[in-house]
């Protein structure tokens, strides 16, 4: 009896805080959330807005990646939509600020929720992605949305999943003054696009590359032919290099830094896997001091250990 | 109310156990999981050399890795309990090391919620000695159903058991992974399915090395490793499921 008058009293004194809080939040709080986004000229007519290296949390609302847009004479090509629709939103106002060219094409480069959850923002009839991404973004979307919900909260606020309508191919997009070449990779998710601007060498290499920023494996194939595909991408014809996460580089540092950490990765990897250690002692190792500007690195291994290493243990096993 | 209702409670089980130490992460379920695995009125300290080591998170709350380091213990090693505070059953196994040899034991489970995780290890002198761990969870590990294979590779694959023999600073190290889907009876309709018993030999001696009960926390398909005291050339592990299926391989002469 005297429990239950005691729970009703917790349960007034917890409707009323509520209505305080929603009270409070309606004037300055969550209303009047906003990332601040701000556009950096990196070439003649081409943008990028650069976020933190963090990983997602309430404080950032997401904005933990880059994307950018390029104008082309004949309308603006975007690059990725950011983590939210709130996101979405600013960037787009933020693009109708810089340029009076329409959007004419928003290229989606992967299916990661921080890369693919502002499209809302955006009209459909803009939206592309590379067909497997999209088939991967169908299948993962709803669970990527409901974690987004719970790390970064309110800032998802309106956000639905959004697959792209249209879909687009590799090779190259001439557009106005520019010619974009459309490239198809896959080490960071298995589909997994890349836009070099030929006209000014700006590469876009969202996820495929990350720069003083630990790389992130939940969805990759293998980090060998990670590793193979960023040989490729030190081929092309850049100028400067926008990493998915991390900062905007003119010189080829990006590369052989992702070249470096894979190859670690591998050899750990193998390495302990030969040796007969657990998961847990793999998720010890010693980060190597070369590493010491790569944000996240310890964060980032645990997590790799958890998607990767069963499968270099296995190899390491014989069957009875 | 619940937190008072807890806070009595934990009065009420350190009242009655006036040597108990306190618990170094302040978990509610301290005395009340000491006494349900390791017994009433037992003698514990808190001892780092346990060498307990579970991730700050679990990444997948299915499959997170767990380690009972011991090389820096310095007694005999009689029995390792392990256990998650916040699991809805939270025993993971018990390890009975027949030779008072075992190094290292290391096994993977799933999470409920973010959680304390412990390890107990008897010494010869019958002392418990605990050291634990502190996961973080989205959760859910314990009651998400299992991704089903979609074609028949299940079937085939079932029971597959594979193992490895290593050295490591003159110990002698074995690996061992079975695939088997560990129900355990928590999942909707799902009969429980599980491995309840491992045994670990020295083919050579025909000495038991170890002996292990797993239980409710132990995760999907799992993965041993244990290490052993010293060379040991021909090794040899035997596995139980609670419907008859039997597991068994031996081990021949460690890689370098
Ligand atoms: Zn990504």
């Amino acid at each position: 009896m005297s429990r239950l008058r005691s729970h009703h009293r917790n349960i007034a004194w917890l409707v009323a805080v509520l209505f305080w809080a929603l009270a409070f939040s309606s004037g300055t709080g969550a209303s009047g959330k906003s990332y601040s986004l701000e556009a950096t000229p990196v070439a003649e007519g081409v943008w990028v807005v650069v976020g933190s290296t963090d990983n997602f949390s309430k404080a950032n609302g997401g904005n933990i990646l880059n994307t950018g847009f390029i104008e082309t004479g004949e309308g603006v090509v975007v690059i990725d939509t950011g983590p939210s629709r709130r996101y979405g939103e600013e960037f787009r106002a933020l693009i109708e600020s810089h340029t009076s060219e329409p959007i004419v094409k928003v290229l989606i480069t992967h299916h990661h929720p921080d890369h693919a959850f502002g499209s809302q923002a955006f009209e459909p009839n803009t939206l592309y992605m590379l067909d497997e991404s999209a088939s991967l973004l169908e299948q993962d979307g709803e669970a990527f949305s409901d974690n987004m919900y719970r790390m970064i909260g309110d800032w998802m606020r309106g956000t639905e999943v959004t697959v792209p309508m249209n879909r687009v191919q590799p090779g190259l997009l001439s557009l106005g003054n520019r010619q974009l070449r459309l490239i198809a990779m896959q080490g960071h998710t298995g589909a997994d696009l890349v836009v070099l601007d030929e006209t000014s060498g700006a590469l876009f290499a969202s996820d495929m590359v990350f720069f003083n920023r630990a790389l992130t494996t939940p969805q990759t194939p293998g980090v060998a032919l990670w590793r193979s595909e960023i040989r490729q991408l030190a081929q092309l014809p850049f100028s400067l290099v926008v990493p998915g996460h991390g900062p905007v580089i003119r010189d080829d540092r990006a590369f052989l830094q992702m070249i470096d950490y894979l190859t670690w990765l591998d050899d750990v990897l193998a390495g302990s896997a030969a040796r007969g250690l657990s998961a847990s002692e793999v998720i010890d190792t010693a980060i190597p001091e070369r590493f010491s500007e790569v944000e996240g690195a310890r964060y980032e291994l645990v997590r790799t250990v958890s998607h990767l290493y069963a499968d270099y243990e296995k190899r390491a096993l014989n069957r009875h | 109310m619940r937190r008072y209702w807890l806070c009595a409670f934990t009065l009420f089980a350190s009242a009655s156990w006036a040597d108990l130490p306190s618990d170094p992460l302040g978990s509610p379920l301290w005395a009340y999981n000491i006494e349900r695995y390791l017994g009433q009125e037992v003698t514990v300290v808190v001892d780092e050399r346990v060498g307990l080591s579970v991730p700050d998170f679990a990444e997948d709350s299915t499959q997170v890795p767990l380690a009972v380091n011991l090389r820096e213990f310095p007694h005999k090693v009689n029995k390792v309990v392990t256990w998650v505070d916040m699991n809805p059953v939270p025993h993971l196994f018990t390890a009975n090391s027949t030779d008072g040899q075992l190094k290292l034991v290391s096994l993977n489970f799933r999470v409920q919620q973010a959680s304390s995780v412990r390890a107990a290890v008897l010494d010869e002198q019958g002392v418990w000695h605990i050291d634990s761990g502190y996961v973080d969870a989205a959760g859910g590990g314990c009651t998400a159903p299992r991704e089903v294979l979609s074609n028949s590779d299940w079937e085939s694959e079932f029971g597959t058991l594979k193992s490895g023999l290593f050295s490591d600073r003159g110990n002698t190290r074995i690996k061992a992974s079975l695939l088997h889907p560990m129900d355990s009876g928590m999942v909707g309709n799902v009969p429980a399915f599980f491995v309840g018993d491992v045994e670990v030999r020295n083919e050579s001696s025909d000495n038991l090395l170890l002996t292990m009960t797993l239980a409710e926390s132990a995760a999907e398909n799992p993965m041993f490793v244990f290490e052993f005291e010293g060379g040991i050339p021909h090794l040899s592990i035997h596995m139980k499921d609670n419907n008859g299926y039997q597991f068994e391989g031996a081990i021949g002469e460690a890689s370098p």
